[in-house]
């Protein structure tokens, strides 16, 4: 057996070793990978503001004729106090593959970083990319591990691959599903309703991002844990696009009520 | 197999104990702004527990290298290991690399550290600021477990909830909807508005007070540590 | 999230001392913990001319406590033949609270107004009628932390009408930002010897 030391990798074998072992993909890493399992001091006395962090938000995906549009609100709360009203809550994973963020931040930004690490290793030692499926199974269970030690983490996996576009929800309860249509956080039922209202399954890329606009709107508009900025992405055959970045508390607010004050105006003057 | 847990010396299972207090908050409040060739980061200096106030002087900063400052409010004894862990690896890879420590590395290398105590946290509410290749100023604003945000200016620390919507008013004009002109500050009136939050956030929050560490981060001079006094009540 | 029964439906009040005339300010929220369910809610109450009555805290509560003051006011007029000085209702208000002291009103109290010499008057109390003088500025609700940073910072001696109102909505908008219970438009009224002014603000309604 080889050991390698995890801190100084080891990347080209000798000759002669080269079918004796084939290292684990997880020793390449420079780093430990994964906190360790050791401690859990937070269940007990931990104060409140260690744990508090970064929890309320809407963040909604559907897949359509066209592919899938990803609509996301910016807002992350400590207890009732925003600490922050401009998150980017759509994780890049790669090219084709996006994740969003609901719960815990620093869990998701830090379990999809590491998802973004073993996409990229499955890649080069299979030399074609992964599924969006796979993706997910990874990351599902990775947080499968740490069930019950309070990890805090609602994402969807989306992606275009070989089979076309797919989205799934994961989350740190272990939990594993492919759907259509999610939304995921404090405002997903104020989302779902205006979503399901609206949603078709032949839109154009145009009206499906309104609809997540809109959607994503409504909930941060009736959801005090939601707010901020609507960051809008589409994913088409071609890999994820950035769509949109707009202020939904103030401009959206204020351009859908004049819209609506327009429009009854009008039907006023018809009748 | 009976005995193995009670030699290992890595067995933590005393922490667990609910009698077994790990953490103390010592207060403190930490700000960080960036500017377009400069950048500031803040850190007052009392140390707070409970309703004393054991020392007037603590350093909550650490100059990881000339243009990347981290400042950290929270335990103080956690802060005192994560500086020393940051700077040491800081300082390990400017050696093997022989090339200076990036600001955005150093955001990931602080996110990361501090994620890898996910299951007992260092309680520590960080800030680090810097300049980018260009000499232009950045920070970034960390929760106790690792999730940070790149910002124009950001507050942490126990007077967080004063000190932040003031930043926001100012710097981010959010609330000024008619002439919403964003503009630039310079360093010296950037200098003015840490010191008014620090002077109306000590009249109000109990752990905040008698100094702040002002650190300037510039191209042409490096870090320059002043150190302004507040009341001491 | 909904800890405290305080905090159950959201808002917050903010009163300001300028040069002759005191302004008072609130949000316009109100939820049920984390849903908002009305954006168009007053909080605070003329008691006279130059008198107004800030109420944060449990809705219900809120509702009761300003009828039983109208009550009491309606009492006062009738027994006194005028109307009621500042100070006299903030005890009028704390004596309220206490009566209840072991079963609480779960109100903050705001009293705002100028006295007979036109000198503002501002008196803060908490649920059980603990009144808190101030000759600068008073808050109460969910978001009091973020009024007291912002205050602090832009208030100072000697405003004039328009000014006050200028730092009052500028402090009451910059902190119900950062806080999820709090916002949904605002309101702003200014007493002056002359009278009341109010004027609502757009704000973010998220």
């Amino acid at each position: 057996m080889i050991k390698l030391d995890v801190f100084q990798p080891t990347f080209g074998l000798d000759k002669e070793e080269e079918n004796v072992v084939v290292p684990k993909e997880e020793l390449y890493c420079s780093t430990p990978l994964a906190p360790s399992l050791r401690w859990n001091v937070l269940s007990n006395n931990a104060p409140k503001d260690l744990t508090k962090f970064h929890h309320g938000t809407t963040t909604l995906s559907f897949v359509f004729s066209e592919g899938i549009v990803a609509a996301v609100d910016s807002r992350a709360s400590m207890g009732q106090y925003i600490g922050s009203g401009s998150v980017k809550k759509v994780i890049e994973i790669n090219k084709y593959l996006l994740g969003t963020m609901a719960g815990g931040a620093a869990d998701c930004t830090f379990w999809e970083r590491y998802l973004g690490m073993r996409c990229r290793l499955f890649e080069l030692k299979n030399k074609e990319r992964i599924s969006v499926a796979a993706a997910s199974k990874i990351l599902c269970n990775t947080v499968y591990q740490y069930k019950g030690m309070g990890l805090s983490m609602g994402t969807m996996i989306m992606g275009w691959d070989k089979k076309g576009p797919h989205i799934y929800y994961v989350d740190s309860e272990g939990t594993r599903l492919k759907g259509q249509k999610f939304s995921v956080g404090s405002g997903s039922t104020h989302a779902l309703g205006v979503l399901d209202q609206g949603y078709q399954w032949n839109m154009s890329v145009e009206e499906a991002c309104e609809l997540g606009r809109r959607s994503i709107y409504h909930a941060t508009h009736r959801d005090a844990f939601s707010g901020g900025y609507i960051n809008v992405y589409y994913i088409g055959p071609d890999g994820w696009k950035f769509i949109s970045h707009e202020d939904s508390g103030f401009d959206k607010h204020y351009q859908y009520a004049t819209e609506k004050a327009t429009q009854q105006q009008q039907q006023m003057s018809i009748s | 197999m009976y005995n193995k847990q009670h030699l290992d010396p890595h067995d933590d299972t005393s922490a667990q104990r609910p009698d077994f207090m790990p953490y103390q908050n010592n207060g403190g409040t930490v700000v960080a702004m960036g500017g377009e060739d400069y950048c500031i980061v803040a850190a007052t200096t009392r140390l707070g527990l409970g309703f004393a106030i054991p020392t007037r002087n603590v350093c909550r900063y650490a100059i990881l290298n000339d243009r990347v400052v981290l400042a950290t409010a929270g335990m103080y004894a956690d802060t005192v290991a994560l500086h020393k862990v940051v700077t040491a690896r800081v300082k390990v890879y400017q050696q093997q690399q022989e090339k200076p420590f990036g600001l955005f590395s150093a955001a990931q290398l602080l996110s990361n550290t501090l994620y890898y105590r996910r299951f007992f946290p260092y309680y520590t509410f960080n800030v680090l600021g810097g300049l980018d290749q260009d000499g232009q100023g950045f920070v970034y604003g960390f929760d106790a477990i690792g999730s940070g945000e790149k910002v124009k200016v950001v507050c942490n620390g126990t007077a967080q909830a004063l000190i932040q919507p003031i930043l926001d008013n100012q710097v981010e004009k959010k609330q000024q909807y008619e002439n919403k002109q964003i503009e630039k500050w310079s360093l010296q009136e950037a200098l003015d508005l840490v010191k008014d939050v620090f002077t109306s956030a000590g009249e109000r929050d109990i752990y905040t007070g008698d100094a702040v560490d002002i650190c300037t981060v510039t191209k042409q001079r490096g870090v320059v540590v002043e150190t302004f006094p507040l009341k001491k009540d | 999230m909904g800890d405290s029964i305080l905090t159950y439906n959201g808002g917050c009040v903010l009163a300001m001392a300028g040069k002759n005339c005191v302004a008072i300010a609130a949000d316009r929220r109100f939820g049920v913990q984390q849903t908002t369910i009305g954006t168009d809610t007053t909080r605070i109450f003329k008691i006279n001319d130059r008198l107004m009555l800030g109420l944060t805290g449990l809705r219900t509560d809120v509702i009761t406590l300003y009828h039983r003051f109208v009550q009491r006011l309606n009492l006062y007029r009738l027994r006194e033949e005028r109307e009621i000085k500042p100070a006299s209702f903030s005890n009028m208000v704390a004596s309220t609270l206490y009566s209840r002291r072991f079963a609480p009103y779960f109100v903050e109290p705001v009293v705002a107004g100028l006295t007979e010499k036109g000198e503002p008057y501002l008196c803060a109390q908490d649920l059980l009628g603990a009144p808190l003088f101030a000759q600068d500025f008073v808050v109460s609700g969910t978001c009091a932390e973020s009024l007291y940073g912002t205050s602090e910072t832009f208030w100072k001696p000697d405003l004039s009408p328009a000014e006050l109102f200028e730092v009052t909505s500028q402090s009451l908008l910059a902190a119900v930002d950062r806080d999820c219970l709090s916002g949904w438009g605002a309101v702003v009224h200014i007493i002056t010897l002359d009278g009341i002014e109010t004027k609502f603000l757009k704000a973010r309604m998220d």
